[in-house]
């Protein structure tokens, strides 16, 4: 297992090397200039020109992409064009609130999703399974924005029990936890739609294998043949979107940072993109890309934890 | 023996009190929570920064030699501040400064004294390490006389060179010491004079100030400011709804300021500067270099229309160059009515009766987006049709810079004397494409004469005549079509007194001094 692992990340940095060239000839392609972004509006002509000398603008782009390529592939990421600040730094800043958010929605998601979904497929077309569905066909249609609302007027504003803006301070638990409530509650309760429909689905094909007739035949309790029989079997898919999911929420989550004005990887990304921070969008590139390329790691060894059938090769 | 034991009680407290020093030791920190629109404050150096989320918080860091009145923008009504007095030499080449005496630094940097002032000022125009070098470069030397007085020498006089040493943009007197000691690190760590000296800066949360106890005009009553960055509206009115907010960035749009009003409990101020949206007309190049093509466009533009659109007690219409309010402005200028007849026989006679397609780059942000989809509407009915062509914010900037578009809606408040403005939109030597650009988007050169001599002219009254006769070439010339100014409105809760009435602020936001309180 730990030479697939090694195997699969070693494999991943002529996609990393490509993802970063794209990135780097698609941002400068773009229009727009990092210095007035820094600088503002009423900067003279002159500061401008100044600023673009020393942020290195002006080197050609040759020279520039070979000091990014080197240094992105020493673990050096640099500084912020726009901040000056190490990108590395910044990042690790903003993670700890992005993680929070994420897996707090996962775990929402979870909990509240799979014994959704089971009970829907076991209850096929009765009553549960109809409020399931609808439920989670509500939550997919619903922006994640206006969940985020709507819990804000009624969770902060009717009954003042959470904050607006979640500014959490991160060495104090229980604020933390007090600010995650109500971003978590809105980018999960999408989560919850998406693990019950899938859930469903994948519990009603394996409740209807044979071996489920004939574990019922042999008389095994319910309880046993929905748990250990089906779901069991069923998990691989969960487990999969459950993955696909935990990748893009990490960039994804950029809505609810603005709403709850929470920092985070997504609302930085946003930013940098506006300002044209180059660097500071080269090097969250780097380390989204890496946060993809784990999080299908650790999918595929959930896999194999799970099922026993799955081998690594 | 109960009532003993409560009397007893109460003077051992009362004892307590007097023996702590005074009552204040039990007073509470007053904080005051403010929503700032910004997403991050990236450069908080007075001389770098121009943006306007940095602008308000420059204000209570900083101190210039002089300072406008709080609430007020008026350059008539600038008062001393770091400096007590001044003197100008006949020629009005020689202005002379004595310092305040004790004055001192944040963060233990020590007194303030001449070399401070001669460092800031220098740091000031020096394009290296600041952003309006371009308004020192009448400065000869700045040097200090003695610790406690500056003399400024000028290539030609200034009249308005106080405006230069206000507490605005270049006019920051900063810490030598602390600007030399921390280098690039300063804009992380502004250190100056002023009543709130920086605490903590957490990136794209917010930044603390703490009251200045050594504040030469005495300590401020509040204790604490937190500004937090929250760039989206609806989130901003929100969290002041629910509590966490005392003052906030509003939306500048009557029906906004209506609909919040309702609520009670606070106010809202619309105060000045209003910033003007002028849109430059490219004058060199085809087709908007035939002067009758720009006259049916100064005439096919409803100004009626901008001012529904946003709503009349925010905005107001603009017929002049330059700004109501700013020193110089001038009134009596020609008009050209809204007259689509009129405009189409413009567009007919220059040879355009079927009207041409032309291509302008504008910001996706819509201030500016809006009132230039607005523009884009009227002009169709004279038969242009105009191609928006919307990027980001930063890009709009860099590219009507690279004068990649004819026409150029643009929004601005600059320091209030005509000269600024003149000079920055309409002097030839600021045409964009040029090394000593500024933001000439219109390419004219017509009334370069009357600006620099405006400059020169020590009599106030000729200068004002210079500066009108400037106004009306430009306008005669239809250089760009002035449309409205845009006021900046701020709302409060009503527990938060700033001190002073609230008419203008050249920092886009309120000034909290020694005397603001929160009850």
């Amino acid at each position: 297992m730990l030479r697939y692992t090694l195997k699969r990340l070693g494999s991943t940095l002529p996609t990393l090397i490509a993802v970063l060239t794209v990135i780097f000839v698609i941002i400068r392609i773009a229009p727009g200039d990092p210095a007035i972004a820094i600088l503002g509006d009423n900067a003279s002509q002159q500061a401008i020109d100044a600023l673009r000398e020393r942020l290195g603008l002006n080197e050609p782009l040759l020279e520039q992409y070979w000091y990014f390529l080197s240094d992105a592939l020493t673990g050096n990421l640099g500084n912020s064009l726009v901040s000056g600040r190490s990108v590395l730094h910044e990042v690790l800043e903003v993670l700890p609130h992005t993680l929070d958010l994420t897996v707090a929605a996962i775990v929402i998601g979870v909990i509240l999703g799979i014994p959704v979904g089971i009970l829907a497929a076991v209850y096929r077309n009765g009553p549960v399974d109809y409020v399931a569905r609808i439920g989670s066909l509500l939550g997919l249609s619903f922006p994640s924005f206006y969940t985020a609302i709507l819990l804000i007027l009624a969770f902060a504003i009717h009954f003042p029990w959470f904050p607006v803006i979640s500014n959490a301070n991160l060495s104090d638990p229980g604020d933390r936890l007090y600010n995650l409530v109500l971003p978590a509650l809105s980018l999960g309760l999408i989560m919850v739609a998406y693990v019950a429909r899938t859930t469903r689905a994948s519990m009603i094909e394996a409740l209807g294998a044979d071996y489920i007739r004939t574990a019922r035949a042999k008389g095994a309790p319910a309880f046993v043949i929905v748990a250990r029989h089906g779901f069991r079997n069923a998990i691989i898919p969960i487990i999969t979107i459950i993955g696909l999911y935990l990748g893009l929420l990490i960039g994804n989550s950029v809505i609810i940072e603005i709403v709850f004005n929470r920092p985070g990887l997504g609302k930085l990304i946003v930013g940098a993109l506006e300002q044209r921070d180059y660097t500071m969008l080269q090097g969250l590139m780097v380390i989204y890309a890496f946060f993809i390329v784990l999080t299908n790691l650790v999918t595929d060894l959930a896999y194999g934890m799970s099922d026993p059938r799955v081998k690594y090769q | 023996m109960r009532k003993f034991l409560t009397q007893a009680g109460t003077g051992l407290a009362l004892a307590l009190c007097v023996s702590f020093g005074s009552f204040d030791a039990l007073r509470a920190e007053t904080a005051v929570n403010v929503g700032l629109k910004a997403k991050d404050a990236t450069a908080l150096d007075p001389h770098l920064s121009t943006k306007s989320g940095d602008k308000p918080i420059f204000a209570l860091l900083f101190n210039g030699l002089v300072r406008f009145k709080p609430g007020s923008m008026s350059p008539a009504q600038l008062e001393p501040d770091l400096a007590e007095s001044w003197e100008v030499s006949p020629d009005g080449k020689v202005w002379t400064f004595k310092l305040r005496k004790g004055v001192k630094f944040h963060h233990g940097y020590g007194e303030l004294t001449a070399d401070d002032v001669v460092y800031s000022l220098t740091r000031a125009g020096d394009p290296k390490r600041s952003s309006v070098s371009s308004d020192y470069n009448q400065f000869e030397k700045v040097e200090a006389v003695d610790p406690h007085t500056v003399r400024i020498t000028l290539k030609t006089p200034v009249p308005s060179l106080l405006g230069l040493v206000a507490n605005y943009h270049g006019g920051n007197i900063v810490s030598k010491k602390a600007a030399e000691e921390l280098g690039e690190g300063f804009k992380q760590k502004p250190v100056g004079t002023g009543p709130f000296m920086f605490k903590d800066y957490k990136a794209k949360q917010g930044i603390t100030l703490a009251a200045n106890p050594d504040y030469f005009r005495g300590k401020p009553k509040i204790d604490k400011l937190e500004f937090k960055f929250v760039p989206s509206d609806s989130s901003r009115e929100l969290a002041f709804k629910k509590g966490e907010l005392d003052i906030f960035t509003g939306k500048r749009e009557e029906k906004w300021v209506q609909r919040i009003g309702k609520d009670g409990g606070l106010t809202v101020d619309v105060f000045e500067p209003g910033e003007l949206r002028t849109l430059h007309l490219n004058t060199k190049v085809k087709p908007l270099d035939d002067i009758r093509v720009r006259k049916a466009i100064a005439h096919a533009l409803n100004r009626d229309d901008f001012i529904k659109l946003v709503g009349d007690s925010v905005t107001r219409k603009s017929w002049s160059p330059v700004p109501n309010g700013y020193l110089g402005h001038s009134g009596d200028l020609p008009k050209y009515e809204y007259d689509l007849d009129k405009a189409k026989a413009l567009m007919k006679e220059a040879g355009h009766e079927n009207g041409f397609k032309l291509n302008a780059i504008i910001t996706k942000r819509s201030a500016l987006l809006r009132p230039m989809q607005v523009i884009q509407a009227q002009l169709k009915k004279i038969g242009i049709d105009l191609e928006l062509d919307v990027v980001e914010h930063s890009a709009f900037h860099s590219q009507i810079r690279k004068d990649l578009s004819p026409m150029v809606l643009y929004g601005a408040a600059r320091f209030p004397v005509a000269d600024t403005y003149l000079t920055q939109f309409y002097h030839g030597k600021s045409r964009v494409g040029t090394p000593t650009a500024v933001t000439n988007f219109n390419h004219c050169d017509v009334a370069d004469a009357e600006i620099d001599a405006a400059r020169k002219e020590p009599d106030a009254n000729k200068q004002k005549e210079l500066w009108a006769a400037a106004q009306r070439k430009l306008m005669e010339n239809v250089c760009s079509v002035p449309l409205f100014e845009q006021l900046q409105v701020w709302a409060r809760r009503n527990s938060v007194d700033y001190g002073y009435p609230l008419e203008g602020a050249l920092s886009l936001g309120p000034l909290f001094t020694e005397a603001s309180a929160k009850k």
